[in-house]
């Protein structure tokens, strides 16, 4: 037996070293190509047709390969917002009263295709989601943007490169509104629409972007390379992979192994070691990505407003945001989120105060606990911050039961807004205007009229967001917006906001250049290997 | 052989009926709606309707049922709703890629299965009987996605042998060789599992031979040990091995899954596993038929093989075809 044993060491060493050489032989391709930055991304993309996608990853391919008339302006990270920089507008103009938007459009600009691009052409793009007797109309892309196309009253082209807007009412968050991931017309060739039609042109997309679609393998990965004829500063990398890898812990092996330059969604407990290993952490504080669960005012139980005061006060968001999150958030009290002009990061109005949740508790009625229940989703973050709300309203006497939906159930049932027995459900979310709180909020958007499923309503509120709007002054809207998020977070106790996500991003070290703006997405223009 | 074969080929008919029942029912009770994400927050009932018709879904679910039969009879899989690619086109190439680290992996656990298990069963309770079992039943009980993520840990991140996702480097990648290298991980990753309960059932079953009468003469005559067991000890115990080992491998074809998606290898589970989040209701019924249909052939190959070595089943068998 133990000569047999030898024998089998002696085998497996020569294996091993036999096995060893082997790799080397058949890795002895060298990798080339070094302007590649490859992401590893956590989820799929969408379509690649800008009308019809609405989703945060499928947006950092979109906004590569289209454009829009006007963009933000992702490359200045130590801003507390981003604000808009011309694109396919080289400038533009408000009328006095508000209305008409007029649109100096950048003259010489070729598609993908080769095709121009001019004021017809921005009409087309427009009529594709307004007008419903044109031929490119779609419907699905009017749902999309309806955010940005419920406002438009009517389209002009004054001559080849002036287009004009005009809206139905003053909005001066308007243009900004059209940045959301379903946001303005990004402008698709209508030469490619032609040749490929409306069911395939999102598999051949062809815009004026910095990069140009390559090839796209259905959940493993897409490829964009560089647009060597765009008309602003040429992006620096020569291609982009967004590879996909669903799991945290494979993307950081990933990213330790060198097989990916980029992990967002990181596992956060391990971002420490990773950065001690060389890696470059990237945050942004001033994303617009607010977690939160709104209360369902029509549940029996929340009726009181001290019930939702107390859940409020009974979060130990600071311990959130340090021991679940690893400080990659931070604690949020209001609802509106960061990211946008009118966030105040000083808004603390719910410390950490058990004994005073318990003592409001009872005085509602309930010194001896009342069982509660809320949805959430499937995120991939094994609902670690949920469970945390669940401990901490536990030690107030509030049995808090977590129903937990697969993402595509959940949203389908996020949309129709909550049944009476469902006591509040969760949602991270936010935009780069204030305005996008008055979508989640105002009185005339419950479901199915829109996405305010804890049928929340309070006229005095509706009238701050429509002077908020109105006003060219920030100053002032601002003032509004905080007034409507004071109202809603304290008179009325509509949500229990938790955390601000940072949206941590992990670099390889030969990454330079890469900016974590003040967005869910990111320009590639900028990054380069080194 | 042939009327055999022939009389298990019919069976295999009623089977993919009832599985495609199941699945295409399944993926219609399931809740959510693909227009949910086809659409967005503000898109009214009316648009919602529009895509319903468009993708057929509006139809009364037998009718459904029958229209996707009969296409799936032409070979039609449709068209993924969410892709807006042909099925066929989608899952045929990720199927092949689950094929490829299944028949590996399956491979793996039979050289390991019965090399390991005749062993055991010639020198029972001997030192390396006893850390054979030992050692299956703490790689039988290691999670694979756990497996894989300490095989990554050593073979990628520490000693850099290997790489540790993916089926090619993204770049310059995709000739033999770097499949090879990509594919060494997760087979070992996949086949622990199978391979220990291989090792237990090929050891169980040989001893059970080896206790035989025939064996004792057999050794008696002075027979050597090598011939026994090849000649007469293994190829008696070969029917419930090939079961063993053919059911392995069907298990592997649907369930690399955890593999899969920790090496990020580009096969059909995560394929499927994103159509049912994205109510891909073509994609789905395609990839869990596919699955199935290679479940369903696998386990033939098992019966036509057993079959042949097996005289007293093919006889029984044909008789009851009969």
């Amino acid at each position: 037996m133990l000569q047999y044993l030898k024998k089998s060491a002696a085998f497996g060493l020569a294996a091993i070293a036999g096995a060893a050489l082997a790799l080397g032989a058949l890795d002895a391709k060298p990798a080339k190509a070094e302007g590649t930055l490859i992401w590893a991304m956590p989820a799929a993309m969408s379509l690649f047709d800008p009308l019809q996608s609405c989703g945060w990853l499928t947006k950092n391919a979109t906004h590569m390969m289209f454009d829009g008339l006007v963009e933000l302006e992702l490359g200045k990270p130590e801003k507390a917002y981003a604000t808009l920089r011309p694109s396919l507008a080289e400038s533009w103009t408000i009328s006095d009263d508000g209305l008409v938007y007029t649109f100096n459009l950048r003259k010489g600009v070729k598609f993908h295709d080769g095709s121009p691009f001019n004021a017809e052409v921005a009409s087309w793009n427009y009529d594709r989601f307004l007008k419903k007797d044109a031929p490119q109309y779609s419907p699905v892309g009017a749902a999309f943007l309806d955010f940005y196309g419920r406002w438009v009253a009517s389209t002009k082209v004054i001559d080849e490169f002036t287009y004009q807007v005009t809206l139905k009412g003053p909005n001066y968050e308007w243009l900004q509104v059209g940045q959301s991931s379903c946001g303005q017309p990004e402008m698709i060739s209508p030469v490619a629409y032609e040749k490929y039609g409306e069911e395939d042109i999102a598999l051949n997309p062809v815009g004026t972007g910095p990069f140009k679609f390559v090839k796209r393998e259905i959940d493993v990965m897409v490829v964009l390379e560089r647009n060597e004829d765009y008309y602003g500063e040429a992006p620096k990398l020569d291609r982009i992979v967004f590879r996909q890898i669903t799991d945290p812990a494979t993307r950081m092996s990933a990213l330790r192994a060198g097989e990916v330059h980029m992990v967002t969604e990181p596992t956060w407990d391990e971002i420490e070691n990773v950065v001690e290993e060389g890696f470059t952490l990237l945050l942004q504080e001033n994303v617009p990505s607010v977690w939160y669960a709104q209360f369902n005012m029509k549940n029996p139980l929340l009726k009181d407003v001290r019930v939702r005061r107390a859940i409020n006060m009974a979060i130990n968001r600071e311990g959130i945001a340090n021991e679940i999150l690893f400080g990659t958030g931070h604690a949020e009290h209001g609802i509106l989120s960061a990211g946008a002009f009118a966030y105040d990061p000083t808004y603390k109005p719910y410390p950490y105060d058990p004994e005073g949740a318990k003592k409001l508790l009872a005085e509602a009625g309930y010194a001896d606990g009342l069982d509660l229940t809320m949805e959430i989703f499937d995120y991939g973050w094994n609902e670690a911050w949920e469970k945390w709300v669940q401990r901490d309203l536990k030690k107030v006497g509030i049995n808090l039961k977590l129903s937990k939906l697969e993402w595509m159930t959940y949203l389908g049932k996020w949309l129709q807004g909550m049944p009476e027995d469902i006591a509040m459900n969760t949602m991270g979310w936010g935009w780069s205007v204030p305005y996008w709180t008055a979508h989640a909020t105002r009185c005339d958007h419950h479901p199915p009229n829109g996405i305010n499923g804890g049928w929340y309503c309070n006229e005095q509120v509706d009238d701050l967001y429509k002077k908020a709007i109105a006003t060219q002054d920030q100053s002032e809207a601002t003032g509004y917006y905080r007034e409507a998020n004071r109202i809603i977070m304290e008179e009325d106790v509509a949500f229990l906001p938790v955390f601000s996500y940072h949206n941590p991003i992990l670099l390889a070290p030969n990454v330079k250049g890469f900016v974590n703006g003040q967005e869910n997405w990111y320009d590639f223009t900028l990054p380069y290997i080194e | 052989m042939t009327r055999f074969i022939f009389a298990r080929l019919l069976t295999i008919i009623p089977i993919m009926f009832g599985v495609s029942f199941f699945v295409f029912m399944l993926a219609h009770l399931a809740p959510g709606d693909v227009t949910t994400t086809l659409t967005g927050p503000y898109a009214t009932e009316e648009v919602r309707e529009q895509i319903r018709i468009k993708y057929g879904l509006n139809e009364p679910l037998m009718v459904q049922y029958g229209n996707w039969v009969g296409r799936i009879v032409q070979g039609e899989f449709g068209k993924s709703i969410a892709n807006r690619r042909m099925v066929a086109e989608l899952i045929f190439p990720k199927f092949a890629n689950t094929a490829i680290l299944a028949v590996t992996s399956a491979a793996l656990a039979y050289v390991i299965g019965l090399f390991v298990g005749v062993f055991a069963a010639s020198r029972p309770y001997s030192l390396f009987d006893r850390l054979a079992m030992a050692g299956t039943l703490m790689v039988g009980s290691i999670p694979p996605f756990w497996l894989g993520l300490l095989l990554v840990l050593l073979f990628s991140l520490t000693l850099r042998w290997l790489p540790a996702t993916g089926m090619t480097k993204i770049i310059d990648g995709g000739y033999p060789g770097d499949v090879i290298l990509h594919l060494i991980l997760p087979t070992i990753a996949a086949a622990a599992a199978p391979a220990a309960i291989i090792v237990r059932t090929v050891r169980a079953t040989m001893l059970e031979i080896l206790s035989q009468n025939y064996i004792k003469v057999a050794r008696a005559k002075g027979i050597r040990r090598n011939v026994i067991l090849r000649k007469h000890a293994l190829r008696n115990a070969l029917p419930p091995i090939a079961t063993i080992c053919g059911l392995q491998l069907g298990y592997l074809l649907g369930g690399v899954l955890f593999v899969e998606v920790i090496f990020a290898w580009p096969g059909i589970g995560s394929q499927l596993w994103a159509a049912i989040q994205a109510r891909d209701i073509p994609t789905i019924q395609g990839a869990s038929l596919i699955i199935a249909v290679a479940f369903v052939l696998v386990n033939l190959a098992v019966d036509v093989f057993n079959a042949y070595t097996d005289p007293k089943i093919r006889i029984s068998e044909g008789m009851r075809a009969r």
